[in-house]
């Protein structure tokens, strides 16, 4: 890194950009203050640290665009233990959150298809196919993507993330490390914990030469600890929905995870989430809720169905439905209380192999019926994900099990989370009006 | 040469138990076989399988599941596999995953339903674990047998594993001099998929020995995929002039199994399942499926590779445009088409491969 290089950086992040994103989120507080009318009859207008959200994205994209001039860049798994990462002062970009900003702006479809032209079948995840076609196109809502000089990719969330990164791999010429987390059929087994440990340990030896610099006990000990905090509080903010009205609802979450997601280890995450809290907390005391009239509430299963989120949250707010509890919004909160500070190491190799997607489909069953019960729920939507089959396989009897063990309607949405060309609308509607007059709502 | 004798599963299977021991059904792909017959079980591997009515299948699993998974099921719902005592379940992908646990969990069958998690390198690390996680088998495989091999006996089956092995590789490099039909030569293949190693090494030595020095005529070709099902994809190449002088299948060609060199049983088990041809599944890098690709290409003189890809298979559809890249590169052209091992091969397909060879004839 030279001189230049950094005062480059500094200029545009630091100075320029930073004082740009801040009058812009001075402007959305000042004209959510002044009362901008709200389009919604049966939404509650959106958290008032949502300008706050809307900064932090976009600050951690412009850091990538200009990452090169001044660190390492490496591209991870949502699921990746990335705390040594942060401690060697890599950029970390997740493509999968990218690929969900592009399903969220309805620009994946254009996207993608530069993938699919290059020969990327349509059977494979939707967030690949936009991920590839961004890096064979260069297209991209965000301006520009950091190019990688590491690639880190965590078979906890699948194995498909594996297939992906090999494709990365090839194309950029980079490292390619993996952490590979052996799926838990039952119970985590000394030997798998033995194996993720030594491979983190390797993980860290290629990081350290891809940074040049070695890591340092103290700093990893205080990403983790910022980790954990920022896990703990995101959990207890989704918990929070437990409430009657629920304060925010799961379509909120989905979007209010990013930071949780993509800037773990950071104090600004923690400071974010703490913020959060608290607004929670004021409006749980004033019995606001995250919809005008909440009368039925509602268990989400898998990912988003990001380009259609605020069309769901209305469809089913003006039935008086809540959907207050989310397994997939729920797993960046719950293995909190893994994260070891006192070991790092040992800690993240048990954090990560507990992920509810490296877990059979029995375990998922349970949460399921323990939010149930927790959440006070009175049905489960299961997006069935056409992209993500680890999380949709056992979904046609969990679907079953729920409604005959919990006692309440579960309806099956077939979808994709990031493809809107695998979403039929009418077929889609046609459901949840069946599924609303189950509900009774 | 123009066939050959090859016991039926059915036939082996009642063999075995005849003679007093036990079956496992096996699912894909990567196992070790002499960890089984050391307790005297039989592995004998369901692919599938073919020709199967999916719909008990398709009550648990969703339409984007592949057919391999979904027949599977549907196999083991049917009963068909109410005679083994054991299923073993490797992981091998997320659906395959998506099988063990489902099993496991809500589906469970008659018999005890085993799992192995197969590593996705090849690292000092990934050997450690497959060892470790393989004398969790063994464990488990005394539990319900009552019964230890010994290191020596281990030992022994791994030899005659090995030995099997050698002469499968055999069997694929002299190819060219072996006078049978591709679908009579993969049947040969596919029998290491139930006969006992030592009844399939002593069928390979008699064909080996029946190897002769005129070559077969016809454009060669690379098979790559999972499974050659639907079968009669040999007979629409044959019949547009082409055979089969190499394969990159899961099921065949990528499971030639080297030996091991450690001198315990279970790293040396490892080390066989972990160091065998490149796979997607087990986390080899593209660029070494490329190289292994056109290192067969030289070595068969094949003039094509058709990849004939199972239906949502993700492992082999991310690679594809990259390997179809490289061999354009490398003046071979390719053809890709997916099947459902569950239907007829289709009209357009057969239309496809017709074409393809076409050009290259």
């Amino acid at each position: 890194m030279n001189l230049v290089a950094s005062l480059r950086y500094t200029w545009n992040v630091d100075f320029l950009g930073r004082a740009a994103l801040g009058f812009r989120r001075w402007q959305s507080e000042h004209q959510a203050r002044s009362g901008s009318p709200w389009k919604s009859d049966f939404i509650t207008p959106p958290l008032q640290i949502s300008p706050w959200t809307k900064q932090l994205i976009a600050r951690h994209y412009l850091e990538g665009r200009y990452a090169h001039l001044r660190r390492k860049v490496a591209w991870v798994t949502s699921g990746a233990p990335i705390e040594f990462l942060k401690a060697l002062d890599f950029f970390v970009y997740y493509p999968e959150n990218h690929g969900a900003l592009c399903g969220t702006m309805r620009v994946m479809e254009e996207i993608a298809s530069e993938a699919e032209n290059a020969g990327y079948s349509r059977d494979i995840c939707s967030y690949a196919r936009t991920d590839i076609g961004t890096l064979l196109s260069g297209k991209t809502p965000v301006g520009k993507l950091p190019r990688p000089d590491l690639l880190l990719a965590c078979t906890n969330i699948c194995q498909t993330v594996l297939f992906w990164y090999r494709v990365l791999a090839d194309h950029f010429h980079v490292p390619l490390v993996l952490i590979d987390t052996p799926f838990v059929y039952a119970q985590v087994t000394p030997h798998s914990i033995d194996f993720v440990k030594q491979q983190i340990e390797e993980a860290i030896t290629v990081a350290e030469q891809v940074s040049a610099k070695p890591l340092q006990a103290g700093r990893l000990d205080q990403v983790a600890r910022l980790s954990r905090q920022a896990s703990q509080l995101w959990l207890e903010i989704v918990e929070r929905c437990q409430s009657r009205p629920a304060p925010i609802s799961v379509f909120d979450q989905f979007i209010q995870m990013a930071p949780v997601v993509e800037m773990r280890g950071e104090q600004y995450t923690v400071d974010f989430y703490a913020s959060m809290l608290k607004e929670l907390d004021e409006r749980i005391a004033r019995g606001v809720g995250a919809i005008k009239n909440e009368r039925k509430r509602v268990l989400w299963d898998n990912l988003p169905i990001w380009y259609r989120i605020r069309y769901l949250a209305e469809y089913l707010a003006q039935h008086g439905i809540a959907v207050v509890a989310s397994t997939y919004t729920h797993a960046w909160g719950e293995l909190a209380s893994l994260v070891d500070t006192d070991d790092p190491i040992e800690g993240m190799a048990r954090t990560y192999l507990y992920p509810i997607l490296n877990r059979g489909v029995g375990d998922k069953l349970a949460r399921m019926k323990s939010m149930i019960k927790k959440y006070h729920l009175d049905g489960a939507i299961l997006h069935s994900d056409r992209s993500c089959k680890p999380y949709s396989i056992g979904q046609v009897d969990q679907r079953d099990l729920v409604s005959r063990e919990c006692g309440v309607p579960a309806l099956l949405l077939d979808a994709d989370h990031n493809d809107p060309r695998l979403y039929l609308e009418q077929q889609a509607s046609t459901r949840l009006d069946a599924f609303i007059e189950m509900l009774g709502a | 040469m123009n066939g050959v004798e090859i016991p039926s599963r059915t036939n082996t299977i009642h063999d075995y138990r005849q003679r007093g021991g036990s079956i496992a059904a096996v699912f894909p792909i990567h196992y070790p076989r002499e960890l089984l017959r050391a307790f005297d079980i039989l592995p004998v591997e369901v692919w599938g399988p073919p020709r199967v009515t999916g719909s008990s299948g398709e009550a648990h699993l969703q339409p984007y599941i592949c057919s391999i998974v979904r027949n599977s099921l549907s196999f083991i719902h049917s009963g068909s596999l109410d005679m083994v005592d054991l299923l073993l379940v490797p992981h091998a992908c997320d659906s395959l995953q998506g099988l063990g646990s489902l099993l496991l969990d809500f589906v469970p069958p008659r018999h005890p339903v085993l799992t192995l998690y197969l590593p996705r390198g090849r690292r000092a690390s990934d050997v450690a674990f497959l060892a470790s996680e393989l004398g969790a088998i063994y464990g488990r495989l005394q539990a319900i047998t009552g019964y230890s091999p010994s290191k020596s006996e281990l030992m022994a089956s791994i030899h005659r594993e090995e030995e099997a092995d050698a002469l499968l590789s055999r069997l694929h490099r002299q190819r060219r001099h072996i006078s049978l039909a591709d679908e009579a030569f993969y049947r040969l293949v596919r029998s290491r998929e139930y006969l006992p190693a030592e009844q399939f090494s002593s069928l390979a030595r008699d064909i080996l020995s029946q190897a002769i020095h005129s070559k077969l005529s016809g454009t060669p070709i690379i098979l790559s995929g999972i499974l050659p099902e639907p079968a009669s994809v040999f007979s629409s190449l044959n019949e547009f002039g082409a055979w089969v002088a190499g394969d990159d299948l899961a099921c065949c060609g990528r499971r030639i199994y080297p030996p091991g060199h450690s001198d315990e049983p279970f790293q040396r088990m490892a080390e066989r399942i972990l160091y065998a041809p490149p796979d997607p599944t087990r986390g080899s890098p593209i660029a070494a499926r490329l190289d292994y690709l056109l290192q067969l290409v030289k070595d068969t003189a094949a003039r094509g590779v058709v990849f004939y890809d199972v239906k949502f298979c993700e492992p082999e559809l991310f690679d594809l445009p990259r390997l179809r890249q490289g061999l354009l590169e490398a003046g071979i052209p390719s053809l890709a088409v997916e099947v459902d091992i569950s239907d007829e091969l289709s009209q357009p397909v057969i239309n496809r491969l017709a074409a393809y060879m076409e050009i290259l004839a």
